[in-house]
């Protein structure tokens, strides 16, 4: 049960995109429907993802303005960085 | 000197080595007096600017797109523009960038200032993939061969690496320079108190403690450790494993840890501090580094002075760092038969351990010092001025 052509789980590569939009700190942190925009995901998908992620401590929840935000928390920018470091 | 330094990771952004060896170096280069500015990318709580022995400046990265390689373009130009605003203050003599990451800004402000551009490779993209095989990989591993070529000198960390890169990109001999990296081995001189440490992390006192530290991620060869855990746990029924670091695979890798059906004795930690670092190897009877490709393995060299007993696979640098059955011992690639092998004749032998420890210690002292590595670099900085 080697690594040898295990591939990236669905989740990270999906941590890596709401990285790399900026999504990285609470200012600038998006709406569901502005992720499903920049991941050409639908929306449910899109919660699906997030959820799996704010469980793991990779995204953060917040809420500002009347509605749900969210953005790729310390840990999560450590995660995605050790892809490519 | 004034130099340029660029570099994508660079603390509190710190995911592995690179972030390490650019603050270590950069500090050192400092002491020995040059100026030196370090050009980096924002993280949450650091200072936009800041000074401590070195210029330290944070770019925000103000666009975003969700494909990795162009978001690293976009980070690249305004790094370059930061360069650009800096060099109307600073007349810099030397722009050297770290990795293909920030090779689009290195090439670009060679190019606007008109001075010599040097690189460190950490490692190559063919070392992280083992075989290149999508278009991602094909980009950076185009981008790190422009890096070479354009640099007037370039800077590795062993020899192992020399091989391969020579080998790869067809590099002129001349123009590689093999600089180990270093540590400020004065971090590991405190005093841990290892009973509080290990309780933090649920070990009794007579437990056997075996320690991971680094990127969960495949090159790394975590696996093999996973895999070697039931034959050191027949042997030391009372050992713990803790793994510290994060990286993709972690969810792999904890899948595995239970299937070995010994879970209970296997805990991820995830990403540690750098204090926690250091209490951590100094509270553990064996760290093991059981990559399958590592240009350097700085975290070695952070367990010899630590004086924690290491086992490292007989890859690249690891191999040029230890010296088996003195400094520490080397088991065979991507074999958990031999890390078990290793580590249970660690945790069986106190005096072997600890001559290990005491050789590696002192090589560690003599070897790998920033001062050193630092005036190597600085020695590689002048031919690159010089033409």
């Amino acid at each position: 049960m080697g690594l040898r052509g295990y591939s990236m789980p669905e989740e990270i590569y999906f941590l890596c995109l709401l990285h790399n939009v900026g999504a990285t700190s609470n200012e600038r942190s998006l709406t569901l429907d502005e992720i499903a925009r920049w991941t050409v995901m639908d929306a449910q998908s899109v919660k699906a993802q997030l959820e799996k992620l704010v469980n793991t401590d990779y995204v953060q929840r917040s809420f500002r303005e009347g509605s749900e935000r969210f953005h790729v928390t310390i840990n999560g920018i450590r995660k995605v960085l050790s892809m490519y470091s | 000197m004034k130099v340029c330094m660029l570099t994508w990771e660079y603390p509190p952004r710190i995911v592995g080595g690179l972030a390490r060896h650019c603050y270590g170096l950069a500090r050192a280069l400092a002491k020995l007096g040059h100026e030196v500015h370090v050009v980096t990318l924002e993280f949450p709580g650091a200072p936009e600017y800041e000074v401590d022995g070195v210029r330290v400046h944070r770019v925000k990265i103000e666009l975003g797109h969700p494909n990795f390689i162009t978001w690293t373009l976009i980070f690249n130009h305004f790094m370059e523009k930061r360069v650009a605003a800096l060099s109307r203050q600073a007349n810099f003599d030397v722009v050297h960038t770290h990795d293909w990451l920030t090779t689009p800004a290195g090439i670009a402000s060679k190019n606007f200032l008109n001075k010599p551009f040097v690189c460190t490779v950490h490692s190559t993209e063919t070392g992280r993939v083992q075989v290149l095989r999508n278009p991602d990989s094909f980009t950076i591993d185009g981008l790190e061969w422009w890096m070479m070529f354009e640099a007037k000198q370039v800077m590795l960390c062993s020899d192992s690496m020399k091989a391969e890169i020579t080998d790869h990109f067809h590099l002129p001999p001349e123009k590689v320079n093999v600089i180990p990296n270093a540590i400020d081995a004065s971090e590991y001189d405190r005093d841990v108190d290892k009973g509080a440490v290990r309780r933090r992390y649920g070990i009794r006192p007579n437990d056997k403690l075996v320690v991971y530290i680094g990127r969960l991620v495949p090159q790394k060869g975590v696996e093999h450790l996973m895999s070697a855990v039931p034959r050191i746990v027949r042997q030391h029924g009372g050992v713990k494993f803790l793994i510290a670091g994060d990286g993709w695979s972690r969810s792999h890798l904890e899948d595995m840890a239970r299937s070995t059906g010994q879970g209970d004795k296997i805990r991820f930690l995830g990403f540690i501090s750098d204090s926690e670092r250091v209490e951590l190897l100094k509270s553990g009877d064996a760290l093991v580094i059981p990559s399958i490709y590592e240009p350097f393995g700085i975290v070695a060299l952070e367990g010899m002075a630590a004086g924690v007993p290491v086992v490292v696979s007989n890859v690249g640098g690891l191999s040029e760092i230890i010296e088996h059955d003195k400094t520490g011992m080397l088991a065979f690639k991507e074999n958990p038969e031999s890390v078990a092998w290793c580590v249970n004749k660690i945790l069986s032998d106190d005096g072997y351990s600890r001559w290990l420890t005491q050789n590696a210690k002192k090589r560690v002292e003599e070897v790998y010092s920033w001062e050193s590595v630092a005036r190597k670099v600085s020695k590689v900085y002048e031919r690159a001025c010089r033409g």
